[in-house]
């Protein structure tokens, strides 16, 4: 089989989720037609109909706030939310109905949905065409959130995502959208929300990271390693609920990590990573958990490559915890 | 079923009626409704109405925390629940429906429930008072964020315009409401999708304390269907005749595949928003006591009582039954005691994730998580 990139994968495993169960249905703007602005729905309207590929109205309140509506029903709706900057006019149908359907009713309604959303920088896009707003989500309890980074991942999530009974939010990383590629299994596995993936097993020195940070962070892993110095590299996949038994069973091995993240720095899930690290295995380390992650300053736009946690910031900091 | 009779034109200027202030039938067709719908009717009114004051009584008691009492709006609430069908259509509703959701079928010991947050309460003690909603009937469960249901509600009429079954969705909120964007953008999508929804907007006049000509410039909701493509209704909503053919009418349109409409019903709100509000400071003593003397249960019941549908024996019945059935639901619901401290941490999943497990457990350690919430 061919190499598929993240966005082709998006698109196969859609199609294959709908065809597998008829009550999964995709909203979103320019979804239909268009096939989506990065081509995520790309030949979906044609093959499903405009029933099951709906065009909505260009705002994101109605497209989640439908969803919700229609997940009530015992429908699968997948929306699309063009860029992730642009969800918080529907931010409030995934705070305050979204997560809480579930809690609020005793368990009398839920909302098994998805929501997709092309995250993160490095696309010359400025601060609404760049941020990674995951924190917002981890923050707010009831709603699963994903963030994988290669496609068979992608693959295995998103079946998770759809046919699980809990509303998801499923990042995905556009910078790699056409950057990584890999064979397809012709299989139906699922991978389980929550359970993270050791990318590269090392001794000094634990690497963690997500989403489209993981590029860089691979890449600064293979750079360490022609200077001998070994990487354990964990792609968490999923931050909400996140891997901690693996986290904490890696750091306690090595006793030394750096965690990546591009979003802000300030309450950003890589401090809620190193804070647990502190909090559960301060006397196995060896020096202090050390964040690489974007800056507190809202997502530039002619600074982004210095603002994006590189390789080069990325060895910086992994070479102060091993001279700790 | 009236099938495809239009009784009342959108857009139109004065409030539609069925009966007048004195309970005389004004409209120009005939009652087509059976006696025991009638008496109903009547029933559902008096029976909120009832249990309304009774929630201020256990609010001062202390057994309740909050209160944002439905005495006023009864006349379009109930006339809206006997328009649909109960348990087949579904309800979106807000804060101050609990008489639309009684006469939906809620059963009153569990709306109890919910004020109270008891153990029988099937939501679990999730919500504050004031919050209906019934998986069983298909009764949305409320959200206090203004306007945040309709959007769903509209996801709720396309899944029904996708699967074809017939049921509609009526979502109901206060004027104040209207001015979200959530809303309009919810209007908008049910307008462009054809959605099977209708809109019943109970406009007391007060959002809180902020009059409708400061909510907005138009002259009135019903006027705003026109930008979504969907006919507008202005109604006397002391009128429960008036608010039940007028929703029967946007049902029916819905139903057969026409699209949705915007109901405006004027009502009043007899007491304060809440028992934390004082009214006083925004809205004279008069105006208050001006509506109060057109109340829709004592209008109504002129009607009963020309047809002779009602007499004080059934009025007095009807007061004793009431009364013994809130009884039993306050006695019930002291005895089933307070959602305990452990479920707290239930259905934020479908299945508890381990941080949930972990964390359920650091109360455990300095908490009796069977013991009574607070």
């Amino acid at each position: 089989m061919a190499l598929q990139t993240i966005v082709q994968t998006v698109a196969r495993t859609l199609a294959e989720e709908m065809a597998r169960d008829p009550s999964v249905v995709l909203l979103g703007e320019d979804v239909g037609k268009r096939g989506g602005v990065f081509l995520a729905t790309e030949g979906l309207f044609d093959r499903f109909g405009p029933d099951r590929v709906i065009d909505t109205p260009l705002s994101e309140a109605a497209i989640i706030g439908a969803a919700i509506g229609m997940a009530v029903h015992g429908m699968r709706p997948v929306a699309e939310i063009q860029f992730a900057d642009y969800v918080f006019p529907g931010f409030d149908q995934l705070v305050s109905q979204a997560a809480k359907l579930r809690y609020r009713s005793g368990g009398g309604f839920s909302a098994p949905m998805v929501v997709r959303m092309p995250a993160g920088g490095g696309v010359a896009g400025g601060h609404h065409h760049s941020q990674n707003p995951e924190s917002h989500f981890v923050h707010t309890p009831g709603l699963h959130v994903v963030y994988p980074s290669t496609p068979s991942d992608t693959r295995g999530l998103l079946r998770s995502a759809i046919r699980g009974d809990d509303p998801v939010v499923f990042m995905e990383p556009k910078r790699l959208y056409r950057a990584v590629k890999e064979e397809l299994d012709d299989d139906d596995a699922t991978i389980p929300i929550g359970v993270a993936r050791l990318r590269r097993e090392g001794d000094d020195i634990v690497l963690i990271s997500y989403g489209a940070s993981m590029a860089e962070t691979l890449k600064a892993a293979a750079a360490l390693a022609a200077q001998g110095v070994s990487a354990d590299v964990i792609d968490l996949r999923s931050l909400l609920p996140w891997d901690q038994d693996l986290v904490l069973e890696r750091v306690a091995r090595v006793g030394r990590v750096v965690v990546i993240s591009e979003a802000p720095r300030t309450l950003s899930f890589a401090s809620e990573v190193a804070a647990t690290i502190a909090e559960e295995a301060l006397d196995l380390l060896e020096a202090p958990p050390v964040r690489v992650t974007g800056f507190d300053v809202p997502y530039p736009y002619a600074q982004d490559r210095a603002y994006l946690p590189g390789p080069d910031r990325i060895l910086h900091a992994v070479q102060r915890v091993l001279d700790y | 079923m009236i099938g495809n009779v239009r009784r009342f034109e959108p857009f139109g200027q004065a409030p539609i009626r069925v009966i007048d202030d004195d309970g005389r039938w004004v409209a120009p067709f005939a009652c087509d409704l059976d006696e025991a719908r009638l008496r109903a009717i009547y029933r559902d009114m008096l029976r909120a109405r009832r249990f309304d004051e009774r929630l201020s009584t256990l609010q001062r008691q202390g057994k309740v925390s909050f209160v944002a009492s439905a005495a006023g709006h009864e006349a379009t609430q109930v006339g809206a629940a006997h328009a649909l069908d109960a348990g087949r259509d579904w309800v979106f509703p807000y804060y101050r429906d609990l008489a639309l959701a009684l006469a939906l079928g809620w059963p009153l010991s569990e709306a109890l429930a919910q004020q109270m947050a008891s153990r029988i309460d099937p939501a679990r003690g999730r919500q504050m008072p004031a919050h209906p909603g019934s998986a069983a009937l298909r009764i949305f469960t409320t959200a206090s964020a203004i306007s945040s249901h309709v959007p769903p509600a509209v996801g709720s009429a396309m899944a029904q315009k996708l699967t074809g079954r017939g049921d509609v969705t009526l979502c109901s909120f206060g004027d104040g409401a209207t001015s979200e964007g959530d809303w309009h953008a919810a209007l908008n999508l049910a307008g462009a999708q054809g959605a099977p929804a209708v809109f019943l907007c109970q406009n007391n006049g007060y959002a809180i304390s902020v009059a409708f000509r400061h909510q907005s410039g138009s002259a009135d909701v019903a006027t705003k269907a026109h930008a979504y493509g969907m006919p507008g209704y202005r109604v006397d909503g002391m009128d429960p005749l008036a608010a039940y053919y007028v929703t029967r009418q946007a049902v029916e349109r819905a139903r057969e595949g026409l699209g949705p409409a915007l109901i405006e019903a004027l009502v009043y709100r007899y007491g304060p928003h809440s028992n934390a509000d004082d009214d006083g400071r925004y809205r004279p003593a008069d105006e208050v006591a001006a509506w109060r003397r057109r109340d829709p249960i004592a209008r109504y019941r002129r009607y009963l009582e020309g047809r002779g549908l009602w007499d004080d024996a059934a009025e007095a019945a009807l007061a004793a039954e009431v009364k013994a059935e809130i009884d039993d639901a306050v006695r019930a619901n002291e005895a089933a005691g307070r959602a305990p401290l452990g479920w707290m941490f239930d259905d934020v999943f479908a299945d508890l994730p381990p941080h949930l497990r972990r964390q359920r457990d650091e109360l455990a350690l300095t908490h009796d998580l069977e013991r009574d919430g607070h």
